[in-house]
């Protein structure tokens, strides 16, 4: 009993401003989204699913998901198990190095992209030297420009999960299977792979879900045209002053995500964040 | 076991990805041209000067500041103790608070974001720096509570105990002999606190108002109108801001007791 109460105390603080500022403002979006008048009604839902700008950012969102989420594995689990196979030092080194996409200001990160994509920039100029194009392509305010933002930004992530999960694999193991006969693809496939499919598992759902929610490389590389999930919802509430609608949206981003989350620690309760 | 050289390809690839964009960045805001182009001609530091003397963004990079200050220490006074909290003690409803406790981790930014500024609108109407505060300190509550976790998880409460047991208060104990043990675990969640509170757009976004803008709200809105290479010279600024707190990190703490916490 001392103990609960002592528990109740220290936590109290944190428990009272979570509740406040994160549980409720939540539950009354939430509220929101499904009053209207004096009744509760899905007529919010109806009305925002028949939009077709919503339609095309909900498939755009899990479609650009999909495939981030998807090269970020087929490239991060050969350079995972590279920089988990080095020595340490060059490890650390590789690792602070790969992590800089992550810690650093989005706007300065995506804004490098600026000058990759832009008219003037430096894939254009290379176009047009070679004589490949004619004039200036359109590469920036395009689903691909948002994939590639989108890639660098959550490749880190996925790296992280597959390096840690790597390293959690006995070399022994993997030479075994070779010293058995195993060519390098068969040990890796059969036993690097299976043993570390958790990283995959949990680096895979946090590159999805970060990529459905995203905000600053959609805002930015995809404009005010080519509109995700996160950027609709921007432009209902502030350009659009349409509250309704964009509480709509944030209820669907906010289930994906949960959605998501409860399945992985289903999946892996104790891996999970 | 050499590694095979076709992985070693793809890691040279994917650095090259990740941070080709930045060293592009780097070289084209020394160039003399007033529009963002490719390669970049002569050689300046005016995009630099001009950077550091705009009212605009000095404000915002100050608004920055002090507010990743205010919330990161917010959140280690409302964290540490949670943490001690769920660590120490077996209690009903621990399985919940700890749902509880990570899940702003779980929701999207910008869902928060617009959730608050909704709540501030219709039902306390707070001034803006005070919204602020609030959004950054519930959306760095719960990295204080799993990094300061992971470091109790690691000391040993036998010592602890050996105070108490000798006659030392709980609260003696914990300021004595468990904080000056945390010091690595709290630096580290101070860190990753304040560099998630520095960089923040979604929540800042919505909750900004006229006047109390932080720095990354301040460079989307100057990008809206403009694309000289000013914001290029802030961004190179900014990068090597976080290229040395990367190396201040890794030199004191560890990139892997940071991260993985």
């Amino acid at each position: 009993m001392l103990a609960t109460r002592k528990a109740f105390i220290l936590s109290a603080p944190a428990l009272v401003v979570l509740v406040a500022f994160f549980v409720v403002p939540l539950a009354l979006t939430l509220v929101e989204s499904l009053r209207d008048g004096g009744g509760w009604t899905l007529e919010r839902y109806a009305s925002v699913l028949s939009q077709r700008s919503f339609r095309v950012a909900l498939v755009r969102s899990l479609k650009l998901g999909a495939l981030v989420t998807g090269i970020a594995a087929l490239v991060g689990y050969p350079a995972a198990y590279a920089i988990s196979k080095l020595e340490r030092g060059k490890r650390t080194l590789l690792m602070s190095l790969i992590i800089l996409p992550l810690m650093t200001n989005p706007v300065a990160r995506t804004y490098a992209w600026f000058v990759v994509m832009g008219r003037h920039g430096i894939i254009n100029r290379g176009l047009l030297a070679l004589g490949l194009a004619e004039r200036p392509i359109k590469i920036l305010y395009t689903e691909g420009a948002i994939a590639v933002g989108l890639l660098q930004l959550f490749l880190p992530l996925m790296l992280l999960s597959l390096v840690s999960a790597l390293e959690n694999v006995p070399a022994e193991l993997e030479e075994a299977a070779r010293s058995l006969g195993a060519n390098g693809f068969r040990a890796f496939r059969r036993v690097v792979l299976p043993l570390s499919a958790d990283g995959l598992v949990i680096g895979g759902t946090l590159v999805f879900t970060g990529s459905i929610t995203a905000y600053v490389t959609p805002a930015i590389l995809g404009g005010t045209r080519v509109l995700m999930l996160s950027t609709l919802l921007y432009q209902k509430a502030m350009t659009l002053m349409d509250w309704e609608g964009a509480t709509v949206v944030a209820v669907v981003m906010l289930l994906l995500a949960v959605g998501l989350n409860a399945l992985l620690r289903r999946l892996r309760p104790r891996e999970a964040m | 076991m050499r590694v095979p050289r076709s992985a070693l390809a793809v890691l040279s690839l994917v650095l090259l990805f990740l941070l080709g964009p930045f060293l592009i960045l780097f070289w084209s805001s020394f160039g003399t041209q007033a529009s963002l182009a490719f390669p970049p001609k002569g050689f300046t530091l005016y995009w630099f000067r001009k950077v550091l003397g705009m009212r605009m963004f000095v404000d915002a990079f100050r608004v920055s500041v002090l507010l990743a200050f205010a919330s990161t220490g917010a959140a280690l006074l409302l964290g540490v103790p949670a943490a001690y909290a769920l660590v120490r003690f077996a209690f009903p409803g621990k399985g919940f608070l700890e749902l509880l406790f990570t899940s702003p981790i779980v929701v999207p930014g910008l869902v928060l974001g617009f959730a608050l500024l909704s709540f501030f609108t219709a039902v306390a109407r707070y001034p803006v720096p005070l919204r602020l505060f609030l959004g950054h300190m519930v959306l760095l509550f719960p990295y204080t509570v799993r990094v300061i976790s992971a470091s109790l998880r690691n000391f040993d409460p036998a010592v602890e105990e050996a105070a108490v047991s000798l006659g030392a208060p709980r609260w003696v104990a914990f300021l004595r002999i468990v904080l000056p043990n945390l010091r690595a675990g709290v630096m580290a969640a101070f860190i990753l606190a304040f560099i998630t509170s520095f960089n923040n757009v979604p929540i800042s976004l919505f909750l900004s108002g006229p006047g109390v803008t932080t720095l990354p709200i301040q460079m989307l809105t100057y990008m809206e109108y403009y694309y000289d290479p000013t914001i290029a010279a802030l961004s190179t600024l900014l990068i090597l801001f976080t290229v040395a707190i990367i190396q201040l990190v890794e030199k004191t703490l560890g990139l892997s007791t940071t991260l993985g916490g």
